[in-house]
């Protein structure tokens, strides 16, 4: 497999989206996100290569689970980028999984893979090379100024002061300065007020136009597909209280440190079961350089947008950075045609990752083409619920990391089955304890968040014990 | 050093580059928070120089691989 093909799996544009937006909030998690998204896949092609032979079916269904998942987070990318063009959400979904469906079907599809790959690079580098040029500044000098700023406010020029925007997920705003929210679309809206002793609970059915009068300490519930408006000069709720806060999150401290192990295992682990192996030689250097260029790219985009409107990351829609950014950074004459190349660089990145990952089954021994459908057809249905795609992604990619991850340390088929089956078995009941028993926790409460932190030690556990609590085998076994 | 011993140590300083960047965060004192030329530690590392080292660090094993 061209080394490009091999990363393409790994690109997909729900991860690139979600790191741009978590950049854009200031996420405390973004640099080392950010890192693991580029050294994950680098530790894959770096990894000995296949051993398709030993793959067994546990790991075969891990896979194809995690392919539909991954699938679904990226449908859920697709409805958001039809809301903010103004069409209804099931839309872009319908046209993402038509699209999913037929491209990686196509004869000779698998081919397209790197030049489409290439295509979406180029097509995101564009738009933000002419904020750069533009603006005259560079991503550096944009942080430093995004860093230095009192408070994080609302523009006259932000979509969400203009004509209201929609919340694509429900969210909970914490108002830290008084504020009047006009409402667009009718339904109940839930307010904690926390300026007495104990919070009081008010709910307000509201029709569209009303508003809602928000003071210091209130706590406001929006349902998902909410829309709202906010007034211009006043801080954005949830956003960090300052741009230091932004730039340096206050509560990194060492409680974040399981989390912080449990996403870059969950990237490793991933990227460890999902991106192929590639052709050595010169030709190879291409994998390393698409990746870094793409991340970086990501880590721009982020930057820019949270250093021009922290409120892109406001409603929870994942492509919001990307599709508004240059629009709000160069004006709608420059900055809309760069917006539309923008999305086509995602849609670009999203057929050329899809192909990859049909690629991905039909190399795991699942080559029937009803069985890409079943895939595709399941993860529309998942998506049309709009889950938070973020989390979507993060348990495909987990649940693929339980159950094969341990391949590599199995001397012997029977060692290989019981490692994917204690993995994907812990995976599995860690994730289904809140569905199961919503009343019961799962101590500590980062292994329901990170389930490969337990589902990979004990499968790890089980292979070396099985192994003989031997060595791993010279010619290491992985997907 | 042959083949596959230059790949495993490859893979361990990916890893400790990796890990770099949640240490460097979230150690006592915040190394991480301190500005250079305006830009925190953290961002500095995990933005531009630990990705330039791993990238770097990929390419000659993957090249020299063959």
């Amino acid at each position: 497999m061209s080394a490009l093909s091999a990363v393409a799996v790994w690109l997909q544009p729900v991860l690139l989206a979600g790191l741009v937006v978590g950049v854009t909030a200031g996420d405390p998690a973004a640099p080392w996100l950010a890192l693991g998204v580029l050294v994950a896949p680098l530790v894959a092609l770096l990894a000995p290569p296949a051993r398709l032979a030993d793959v067994n079916l546990v790991a075969r269904t891990a896979v194809a689970v995690a392919v539909t998942l991954v699938l679904a987070a990226d449908f859920v990318l697709a409805a958001d980028a039809a809301a903010l063009l103004g069409a209804a959400p099931w839309l872009g979904v319908l046209l993402a999984a038509a699209l999913a469906l037929l491209v990686p079907l196509l004869p000779g599809a698998r081919r397209t893979s790197a030049p489409m790959l290439t295509m979406a690079v180029a097509a995101l580098l564009l738009p933000l090379v002419s904020v750069a040029l533009t603006t005259r500044t560079a991503p550096w000098t944009a942080w430093s100024r995004g860093g230095s700023r009192p408070a994080l406010t609302f523009s006259e020029t932000s979509a969400w002061v203009r004509d209201g925007e929609r919340f694509a997920r429900p969210a909970r705003l914490t108002f830290v300065e008084g504020q009047r929210v006009t409402v667009l679309s009718p339904g109940t809206y839930r307010v904690v007020e926390r300026d007495a002793a104990s919070p009081t609970v008010r709910e307000w059915h509201l029709t569209a136009g009303e508003t809602l009068t928000l003071r210091p300490g209130d706590e406001l519930s929006v349902e998902a597909g909410a829309r709202l408006r906010f007034e211009a000069g006043r801080r954005v709720p949830g956003a960090p209280i300052s741009g230091v806060a932004w730039a340096d999150a206050p509560d990194r401290d060492l409680t974040l440190l399981p989390e912080a192990l449990g996403a870059l295992l969950t990237l490793v682990g991933g990227a460890l079961a999902l991106v192929p192996a590639t052709r050595r030689g010169p030709s190879a250097a291409a994998a390393p350089l698409a990746l870094l260029v793409t991340t970086t790219a990501a880590i721009g985009w982020g930057i820019y947008a949270g250093a021009t409107a922290p409120d892109l990351a406001l409603g929870g829609s994942l492509p919001a950075p990307v599709m508004r950014l240059p629009t709000l950074a160069l004006g709608p004459r420059t900055g809309a045609p760069l917006a539309m190349l923008a999305v086509a660089a995602l849609a670009t990145l999203a057929l050329s990752a899809v192909v990859a990952l049909r690629g991905r089954l039909v190399a795991t021994g699942s080559a029937a083409p009803a069985l890409w459908a079943a895939a595709v057809g399941l993860a529309a249905a998942l998506a049309a619920a709009a889950p938070d795609p973020w989390t979507v992604l993060v348990l495909g990619l987990g649940l693929a990391a339980a159950a094969c991850a341990s391949l590599r340390l199995a001397a012997a088929a029977e060692a290989a089955v019981a490692g994917s089956i204690v993995g994907a078995g812990a995976f599995v009941a860690l994730v289904g304890v809140p569905v199961v028993a919503p009343g019961a926790a799962v101590w500590p409460e980062v292994l329901a968040r990170y389930p490969v932190l337990a589902a990979m030690p004990l499968a790890w556990c089980t292979t070396w014990v099985m192994s003989g609590g031997g060595a791993a085998r010279n010619s290491a076994t992985s997907l | 050093m042959s083949v596959s011993r230059g790949r495993r140590t490859a893979i361990t300083a990916l890893l400790v580059l990796l890990v770099g960047a949640p240490m460097l965060a979230l150690a006592p004192a915040a190394p991480g928070a301190v500005r250079v030329a305006g830009v925190s530690l953290l961002w500095w590392y995990a933005g531009l120089v630990a990705p330039l080292l791993a990238t770097a660090l990929a390419i000659i094993v993957l090249v020299r691989a063959e």
